[in-house]
């Protein structure tokens, strides 16, 4: 699928030594199993549907909207191109949110398993519980992907993974979602089984 | 708890579930499927289409559907049930599925779809929309929703077609805001699975209105 390169090698390859050795076929494309790629803008389209989306989570809409049809072709430019100041020149202000709120209205997260037949759990999850305190990554995977976390006393299981590596899960999601997100400014996380080395 | 929805999950299940059971009345085939992990869940339907454009229902009642046909095709005779299969052959039949979702980023129904032939070979979106009357393409090209792009499934996993979902409340707003003023209560699936089904060859025939005006 159009997934993002790092969030394919986490939950396929995390433990291969780079560089991850990849094998490209020409032939007998799976039609069932993959989306076509056929030009440049198919791949812009898609990352600016999924920042859309990502925004729609934050702000309803409202950040994503108000910016101009350049701006969201300097976001996409500026990842093309690489061009760091470029692209966060309008990413910050999709990491902004009100004074009076102590974060986004919902955190845009996908959490990925290759155990299970569904591609991804999304739902809806505030950064910020009723009584003001941060929900923490814990707190996500407790809700919404339970087994993935080990009980109290049981052994560890799994590993989270964003970007490579495990972030603490006591860390607030608010936070994650500002600082670690991909450029499509969803947080993609990999639940991979423990390396038994 | 969501005080400030528009659109919610709940909502979105109880009025697929009315449509269903007014599909079931009538044998238009929608069935509903849940997810093996999860209590979610979507609406789907597939139906069967030969390529000249008359449609058969999949389970081959005796209301035939008649999509538009340009002038040429429409002084053909139509077809009955029982010569529709005897004159059909594989390659060129084709089988339509469409799902609607429930997207919680947006908060409104979203429509997934995709066709093949019955060898499993896929259709291109080129070909979908060569089964879609003019009038409803020119619709589709300046309607207030964005594109129709190929994505992933968020249940199975593969490939459709889908309706991009960011203007669905756009129109869907004034639609439901009016029934409130007039009292009357409307299926919100069914108002706007007619506006953007047949965009992309999904006909809802006319007596769910009625139905969605029962309800209550």
């Amino acid at each position: 699928m159009h997934y993002p390169i790092g969030l394919l090698f986490d939950l396929l390859a995390s433990s291969s030594a780079l560089p991850w050795n990849i094998t490209v076929h020409f032939k007998s494309f799976p039609e069932k199993d993959l989306l076509h790629c056929p030009s440049k803008d198919v791949i812009e389209a898609h990352f600016m549907s999924c920042v859309k989306e990502a925004d729609a989570l934050k702000h309803k809409s409202q950040v994503i909207n108000e910016m101009q049809k350049k701006d969201h072709k300097q976001l996409w430019m500026g990842l093309q191109n690489d061009r760091f100041d470029q692209f966060w020149a309008i990413n910050r202000k999709l990491m902004e949110y009100p004074a009076e709120e102590n974060g986004f209205r919902y955190i845009p997260f996908r959490i990925y398993q290759t155990t299970t037949e569904r591609p991804f759990i999304q739902k809806l999850f505030r950064p910020v519980a009723p009584d003001g305190q941060l929900h923490t990554l814990g707190d996500l995977l407790k809700e919404v992907c339970p087994s993935a976390v080990a009980p109290e006393d049981g052994e560890k299981k799994n590993q989270v993974m964003i970007h490579g590596i495990e972030p603490m899960l006591e860390t607030p999601l608010q936070w994650l979602s500002e600082h670690l997100s991909y450029p499509d400014n969803f947080l993609h996380i990999s639940i991979i089984p423990q390396p038994t080395d | 708890m969501e005080e400030d929805e528009f659109f919610g999950e709940k909502t979105f299940q109880h009025d697929c579930a009315e449509f269903i059971k007014h599909s079931q009345q009538i044998g238009d085939g929608w069935e509903w499927r849940t997810s093996k992990d999860s209590s979610d869940g979507y609406m789907c339907k597939t139906h069967l289409q030969i390529k000249s454009g008359t449609t058969v229902s999949h389970l081959g009642t005796s209301a035939l559907v008649q999509t538009c046909l340009p002038m040429e095709e429409a002084l053909e005779p139509p077809l009955d049930d029982f010569e529709l299969t005897e004159t059909a052959t594989a390659t060129e039949v084709i089988k339509y599925e469409y799902h609607v979702l429930y997207s919680c980023s947006y908060q409104v129904p979203v429509l997934y779809f995709r066709a093949s032939f019955l060898d499993g070979r896929p259709l291109t979106l080129k070909d979908i929309w060569e089964g879609v009357h003019e009038c409803y393409r020119m619709r589709l090209l300046q309607g207030p929703w964005d594109t129709i792009t190929q994505q992933e499934h968020p249940i199975l996993g593969q490939p459709f077609f889908v309706l991009h979902p960011c203007k669905t409340n756009e129109f869907m707003t004034p639609v439901v805001k009016n029934s409130r003023k007039i009292n009357r209560n409307v299926n919100y699936i069914t108002s706007w699975l007619s506006i953007v089904g047949p965009a992309v060859g999904l006909n809802v025939p006319l007596s769910y209105a009625g139905a969605a005006s029962q309800d209550e």
